[in-house]
């Protein structure tokens, strides 16, 4: 039976990932043969892939930031007031003191560290919970987004809209690829073999039984047959397109925020805090601070987020920001995070992300109305997280489940699965 | 078991290089044509070719019949249609996905109703580089050079027939000169405010200047007739105030300059409320509740933009597109979005009063019946 654990644990999302993550990824790829099907192959065209990207890309940065706060047992609903917020603040004073649109950037990024900072102050420091504390944010910054926008559309200059609707640009020989992206790509695929590879002399060091080599090979396989078929998607859309550069912005997050919640001690201190916050306390684990952190980081993702809608809108408006939280959120939780806090990964949350968009663009490609698209992700992510809650219900006794366990008695923990003090004994199995 | 296992895991690593590799190689087949087939201007396309049509959220009546007249309108016609609203709560994101779908999917002709008028630069660049015509409906896409067409009603046409409403109104209650008047405009952030604004100054400041026309208050500047967010309140509010600093003796008003319906009627219960007599007072949209009051012989006029003409002459727009023929344009210099002046196609506007309301609302299911009897 530990082949198929083998093949589960090792193909997808390391160690943490559970029943549910284990499951969505399957949804996914349903998802997309359906809808390639449905569409007559539409959508994994190159220009609907590079449309996806670049329409998504906020919603999963702020993925990425709401993981974490979910994962700490908070919730942040501000997050697109925020975005709108930020939005204006730029695009206004870009307008009026004619600022290049680099410092823009960084009033932008600094303005998010501010309204991150008031929100952190107050859960962390005075103890009001998170949920009325961004609520309160989220009347706060969208009436500061009309206040100072005076509920008018506020263009932003060309060299912004880069960040949203940018491309990398065309160089060297005509390949009939964008060159840049497909160098990505190379070095994507050498970075998976690499990681591969160096994985399996540290367990080796470790004395820890390395994955059986055909589960390497298979890994890399389906890894690199994934990156250069998207490489390749990417590259070859129209003359002038390539993969986002918002995508790679979200790419380059990804990976920084899936290291640093994996193999940090702030990070795992993040999970210790949301699995029992007394405990890791007693444990020495600055609970303020990482409180203080994970909102004051949530917005700062969600300024960049607006800041990359206002540039692929090439302006900032009233409207902008409207329930993104509630697609962050659920994209957090269709990822395998656990309402209560303590699990979750950002890998999982993209994945969930993913799965809600590819949903969305399947859907609106079939012309399908956004009344009844609403409906069916409002389903999506009802069974999603039932799923989770029955089989917990039940002693986690489901298929995928009852593979887990004889699989994690005889798991070698590698380094990144420490235990975190704070794992009850409830959770933890779950986790691994 | 284990040999099972290992050879159906392999069976299915198999496979899923296999499909890859399938896909990995069907993409020079769809790669090429989108690389070399970029924004060459359509010379015609086939005749079941796909339209899209994107639309604001389901929020007004109106939109919910011009996006059942383009279904119907377009299938009749037979082109292959996709009209979408945005979600009532994510307007602006989802009209960006949806017409970015749209140009996905090979839309020939993608007519935009915007929800938000200068949000959508991306897309329509989007959709121009993949050879599709843009037309503006309704609203003007604007920071854009990719605004292929704008169709709509003529705004400042309609600022006249209101100004020369209210003067053909006053001069049936009372035959000379001079008349009192008070102006009326709506909200500042509107570019079509200022626009209706102009077309009825356009008819009375030469008689203001003459003195047959006088502004009571003396307000004559957009910036003092204003009313905020198009808020009944807000209109009602100042006029109240214009009765009390005003009207308090037995001076006498004759008209009033009002945009739109809501504002009329609002504009109507602040003089009712002092116990005045109803001055002349014009309006715009064709609102239910007006076209009562219009059969009552309260508010004189409003305007009758009908939404099924601008529908079919989108249509016969796109018609003409997909013949391969310059669509008609009747103006090529007034609608100017911010990068360039966009070819537009304007509607006459008709103005309506209780002797016209039943000829005007004929074909209007729900106007009609209103105007019997």
């Amino acid at each position: 039976m530990s082949r198929i654990k083998d093949l589960q644990k090792n193909l997808f999302g390391g160690t943490t990932s559970n029943a549910r993550q284990f499951g969505m990824i399957f949804t996914l790829v349903a998802i997309v043969l359906l809808f390639q099907i449905w569409t007559n192959g539409l959508t994994l065209t190159s220009g609907n892939l590079i449309a996806v990207v670049s329409q998504y890309s906020y919603i999963l940065i702020l993925a990425i930031g709401m993981l974490m706060v979910i994962v700490a047992g908070h919730i942040d609903l501000s997050v697109g007031s925020v975005a709108a917020f930020t939005g204006i603040v730029v695009a206004k004073t870009m307008q009026e003191f004619a600022l290049p649109w680099p410092v823009g950037i960084l009033i932008g990024l600094a303005v998010g560290a501010l309204i991150g900072a008031w929100q952190g102050f107050w859960v962390a420091y005075v103890g009001v919970p998170a949920f009325i504390v961004t609520l309160a944010g989220m009347l706060l910054f969208r009436g500061g987004n009309q206040y100072i926008g005076n509920a008018d559309t506020v263009p932003v200059p060309e060299g912004f809209r880069t960040i949203g609707a940018g491309f990398l640009p065309e160089v060297g020989p005509d390949t009939g690829y964008n060159n840049l992206t497909l160098l990505l790509g190379l070095a994507a695929c050498a970075a998976v073999v690499w990681r591969e590879l160096k994985s399996r002399q540290t367990r080796r060091e470790m004395n820890a039984d390395p994955a059986p080599m055909w589960i390497s090979v298979l890994r890399m396989a389906v890894m690199v047959g994934v990156i250069v078929f998207a490489t390749l998607r990417f590259a070859g859309g129209r003359v002038g397109t390539s993969l986002p550069i918002s995508g790679i912005i979200l790419i380059a997050l990804v990976l920084a925020y899936s290291h640093y919640t994996r193999n940090t001690i702030g990070g795992r201190h993040i999970y210790a805090v949301g699995g029992n916050a007394r405990a890791a306390e007693l444990s020495g684990v600055k609970l303020k601070r990482v409180n203080f952190l994970v909102m004051m980081n949530m917005s700062v993702l969600a300024a960049l987020a607006g800041m990359i809608f206002v540039a692929r809108s090439s302006a900032s408006g009233p409207q902008d920001g409207l329930s993104w939280e509630l697609d962050a959120i659920a994209a957090v939780f269709i990822g395998g995070a656990a309402v209560s806090g303590g699990l979750g990964t950002i890998s999982g949350s993209i994945v969930g992300g993913l799965v809600m968009a590819l949903l969305n663009n399947g859907l609106q490609l079939e012309g399908v109305g956004s009344d009844m698209v609403q409906i069916i992700k409002g389903l999506v992510l009802l069974l999603a997280v039932a799923f989770d809650v029955y089989n917990k219900s039940q002693g986690r006794f489901s298929i995928i489940g009852s593979l887990t366990r004889p699989f994690r008695r005889d798991d070698p923990s590698p380094p990144t699965d420490r235990p975190s003090p704070a794992s009850d004994s409830d959770k933890a199995p779950v986790a691994g | 078991m284990r040999k099972y296992l290992t050879r159906s895991a392999a069976l299915i690593g198999v496979a899923a290089l296999l499909t890859l590799s399938a896909c990995g190689s069907e993409r020079e087949g769809t790669a090429a044509p989108t690389a070399g087939g970029s924004a060459a201007p359509a010379k015609g396309f086939a005749a079941d070719g796909l339209i899209g049509v994107a639309l604001p959220s389901k929020t007004s009546e109106n939109w919910v019949l011009a996006g059942d007249l383009f279904t119907n309108g377009l299938k009749e016609a037979g082109f292959t249609s996709d009209v979408q609203y945005a979600g009532a709560s994510t307007t602006v994101a989802d009209q960006q996905a949806q017409i970015s779908a749209m140009v996905t999917k090979g839309a020939k002709v993608i007519v935009i109703g915007a929800t938000d008028a200068a949000q959508l630069t991306t897309q329509v660049k989007q959709a121009k580089e993949a050879g599709a015509v843009v037309i503006a409906y309704d609203r003007l896409i604007t920071n854009t050079p990719d605004v292929d067409y704008y169709i709509a009603f003529d705004n400042f046409k309609v600022g006249q027939l209101q100004g020369q409403a209210l003067l053909d109104g006053m001069k049936a209650k009372k035959p000379e000169a001079p008349w009192t008047i008070e102006l009326f405009s709506g909200s500042p952030d509107d570019n079509n405010a200022g626009v209706f604004f102009n077309g009825a100054m356009d008819v009375l400041k030469p008689l203001i200047d003459k003195g047959d026309v006088v502004v009571g208050s003396g307000q004559t500047d957009v910036k003092q007739t204003a009313i905020q967010g198009w808020k009944a309140e807000g209109a009602q509010q100042r006029m109240d105030s214009l009765i009390t600093s005003t009207y308090n003796g037995d001076k006498k008003l004759d008209g009033v300059l009002s945009p739109n319906d809501t504002l009329a009627r609002a504009i109507i219960t602040s003089v009712k409320g002092a116990g005045k007599d109803i001055p002349v007072v014009t309006g715009q949209d064709s609102e239910v509740e007006s076209v009562k009051s219009i059969m009552a012989g309260e508010q004189y006029s409003t305007i009758n933009k009908d939404t099924r003409k601008l529908v079919a002459e989108t249509i016969a727009m796109v018609k003409s597109l997909q013949a391969g023929t310059e669509p008609t344009i009747n103006d090529k210099d007034t609608y100017d979005n911010g990068v360039k002046v966009v070819p537009s196609y304007l509607l006459p506007p008709v103005i309506v009063t209780k002797d016209n309301a039943a000829e005007s609302y004929a074909n209007d299911p729900k106007l009609a019946p209103l105007t019997q009897g």
